[in-house]
């Protein structure tokens, strides 16, 4: 009962609120929840942290659910996670079935997102109380070992290697502070930038920098055009509808929500792999797949089950072992730590209060995610067409109002804005990775002080292999890891060999 | 053989340069690392564009340079006004209200494909209804700074 008088109707309309203009930033083709989230940070600046985190939750379900919109009524993914949505869910809709389409996408979503949530509420408690013996040994190597599973599972493992350290030694800029046991020395800069980066570039401009400014630029340089002209959108009416059709889906359903939960749970992996990871594998082993593609429910079931499970898996590790699972939960461990609160393996058992508000806020955000789209989604559907004149402008506004006030009135904060739009912007296209670098950027510092203290007080670089078998087991983790990335980069030689001679 | 070995791999990290140590090992590992990316990546892919096989980022393809550039030059501008309108009147969020209005304005318009009547109406009302809603909702209900 005492949980009861943490909640009032603020913490529930903030919830809805948030859910609300997360699923129309994510309805819109190029908005992520990454940026409905950054974007609406200074909103929470005012907010307590309850009620900031209601916001918050609610922004990045509804982001990620937005995604199917567009996927859905003009083959356009509105968030990268929903892009096998398009598979099935823009055939259904030529065929005048797409409200159909998208009422099956939210059920698939409400049920994806509350299986990652109780999977997550079951999980992370369990995986803080065990990573709570870990010394700075262990620390360091799980970031190391974060760090190598999301090269492993970039494009190229090099690049992804790369890209993470250029993160991490972004990450070091500034001093090495007394506060982390440091001797409050700067590094890595001139003289004439100490008075700007003493303590280095603030996490939460150089996020919002990149995830916002960089989107505008890459579209600028495309010339803002609208993918949307000349396209209708029209969400039929047929009463084609029911819950017979997920008859028989509930492996498929279940399957997908896994998959989803545990690739959330792999940091730095996009929700696009957990959609096609669960499509394929719904291809791969249902009876009948040969409908998929061409506008098969199943199809549209897995995709978003999946991209919605992300939410639940990308929280577990944030708050057992203050690694975000994602790009978005990147973003929230910088509005956490806005609040005062570090995630960690005490963020559970110090703020037992907080995590069951979490879970709440999380549950609820479903929820009003499934009622918002699949009542209203005739209306929601009419913001995939706002033009992109109106809309850029006013989150240039909203990104220099977070960095501005991030830290009380820093200008600089401003400028780094615009310093990592541009760096953001030249990453994407000469091919590096954005996650790992930013994944790199978030966990440098504290690699650093691990590393240099467990060096201190062992005295020898043995350490790292003798000093548990916690750390035996990492190094195994992390050589798995790589093993994964060699076989698999080797596998899809072999494929593109045969394509080519076929 | 061991003693050797363990004491090369045994260290002391000196407190006075500690701030050095691990920068300089991870500039290290960025350094080989993007040697390997030239030999392995970079090299292959010059070869290819002086094939004609692929091209340049940035600079061999085509791109929208007028807004491009137009949405840097706006954004440097917007933020260093910004900050000088928002001296002349300080701990107000007047510097952020006006400046808004007007980068808001000429990024709409810049990025207009069709200027009609009536998109130019919604572009302007847009313009001066989104900065001043942020401001009183920020600036003024919840006390936020702005410039």
């Amino acid at each position: 009962m005492e949980l009861l008088s943490l909640f009032d109707i603020t913490f529930f309309l903030l919830v809805a609120f948030g859910t609300l203009v997360g699923i129309i930033f994510g309805a819109i083709p190029g908005m992520t929840a990454t940026m409905a989230v950054a974007v609406c940070l200074p909103l929470t600046y005012a907010l307590g942290l309850h009620n900031g985190l209601a916001l918050l939750l609610g922004l990045y379900v509804g982001g990620i659910s937005g995604g199917m919109v567009p996927a859905v009524l003009i083959n356009i993914p509105g968030t990268p996670s929903s892009i096998t949505t398009t598979f099935d869910g823009y055939p259904m809709a030529q065929k005048g079935e797409g409200e159909k389409a998208l009422r099956i996408c939210v059920i698939a979503s409400v049920f994806g997102g509350l299986v990652s949530a109780a999977v997550l509420f079951l999980f992370a408690p369990l995986l803080a109380d065990f990573s709570i013996k870990f010394s700075y040994v262990e620390k360091f190597l799980i970031i190391l070992l974060a760090l190598s599973v999301i090269a492993s599972l970039s494009n190229s493992m090099l690049v992804g290697i790369f890209s993470g350290v250029i993160g991490v030694w972004l990450s070091l800029i500034g001093d090495y502070s007394t506060t982390d046991g440091g001797n409050g020395k700067t590094r890595l800069m001139f003289d004439f930038m100490e008075p700007y980066l003493f303590e280095g570039f603030s996490l939460l401009p150089v996020l919002i920098g990149i995830f916002g400014i960089s989107t505008i630029l890459l579209e600028a340089e495309k010339g803002i055009k609208s993918e949307v002209s000349g396209k209708s959108v029209k969400v039929s009416k047929d009463a084609g509808f029911s819950l017979s059709i997920f008859k028989g889906s509930l492996t498929n359903l279940t399957r997908s929500s896994f998959i989803g939960t545990f690739v959330g749970l792999l940091p730095g992996v996009g929700g696009s792999a957990a959609s096609v990871l669960a499509y394929t594998q719904e291809k791969n082993l249902s009876r009948d797949s040969s409908q998929m593609g061409k506008g098969a429910p199943q199809g549209i079931m897995a995709s978003e089950s999946a991209n919605n499970a992300l939410t639940g898996g990308a929280l577990i590790p944030l708050l057992s072992l203050g690694i975000p699972g994602d790009s978005t939960t990147a973003v929230l461990i910088g509005a956490f730590t806005l609040q005062g609160i570090q995630v960690g393996p005490l963020f559970i058992p110090e703020n037992t209060e907080t995590w069951y508000v979490m879970m709440t806020a999380l549950v609820f955000a479903n929820i009003v995610m499934f009622f918002l789209m699949f009542y209203a989604i005739k209306h929601i559907a009419k913001v995939v067409l706002v033009p992109k004149h109106i809309l850029f402008p006013i989150i240039v506004m909203m990104c220099v109002v977070g960095a501005y006030a991030i830290n009380y009135g820093i200008m600089f904060d401003v400028w780094t804005l615009l310093i990592f739009g541009v760096v953001g912007y030249l990453i994407q296209k000469v091919g590096l990775e954005v996650a790992p670098l930013i994944i790199g950027f978030i966990l440098g510092s504290q690699a650093e002080v691990y590393f240099v203290k467990s060096l201190e007080s062992a005295g020898t670089f043995t350490t790292f292999f003798t000093k548990s078998p916690i750390a035996v087991v990492l190094w195994l983790l992390i050589l798995a890891s790589v093993v994964f990335s060699v076989l698999m980069s080797r596998k899809n030689r072999a494929k593109q060999l045969q394509n080519i001679a076929s | 053989m061991e003693t050797g070995l363990s004491s090369l791999l045994s260290i002391s990290v000196d407190f006075e340069n500690s701030h050095l140590f691990f920068p300089t090992i991870v500039s290290w590992i960025m350094a080989v690392l993007f040697v390997i990316v030239l030999a392995t990546k970079v090299a292959p892919f010059l070869v290819a564009v002086k094939k004609g096989e692929r091209s340049l980022p940035i600079l061999g393809e085509p791109m929208d340079a007028w807004r491009f550039f137009g949405t840097l030059a706006l954004i440097a501008a917007y933020f260093y006004l910004m900050a000088v309108v928002g001296n002349l009147f300080p701990y107000t969020g007047y510097g952020f209200l006006i400046v808004s209005i007007v980068f808001v304005l000429l990024m709409s318009l810049m990025y207009m494909h069709k200027w009609t009547k009536k998109s130019l109406i919604i572009v302007a009302t847009n313009a001066v209804v989104a900065p001043s809603l942020v401001w009183l909702i920020l600036a003024k209900l919840f006390a936020i700074t702005l410039p």
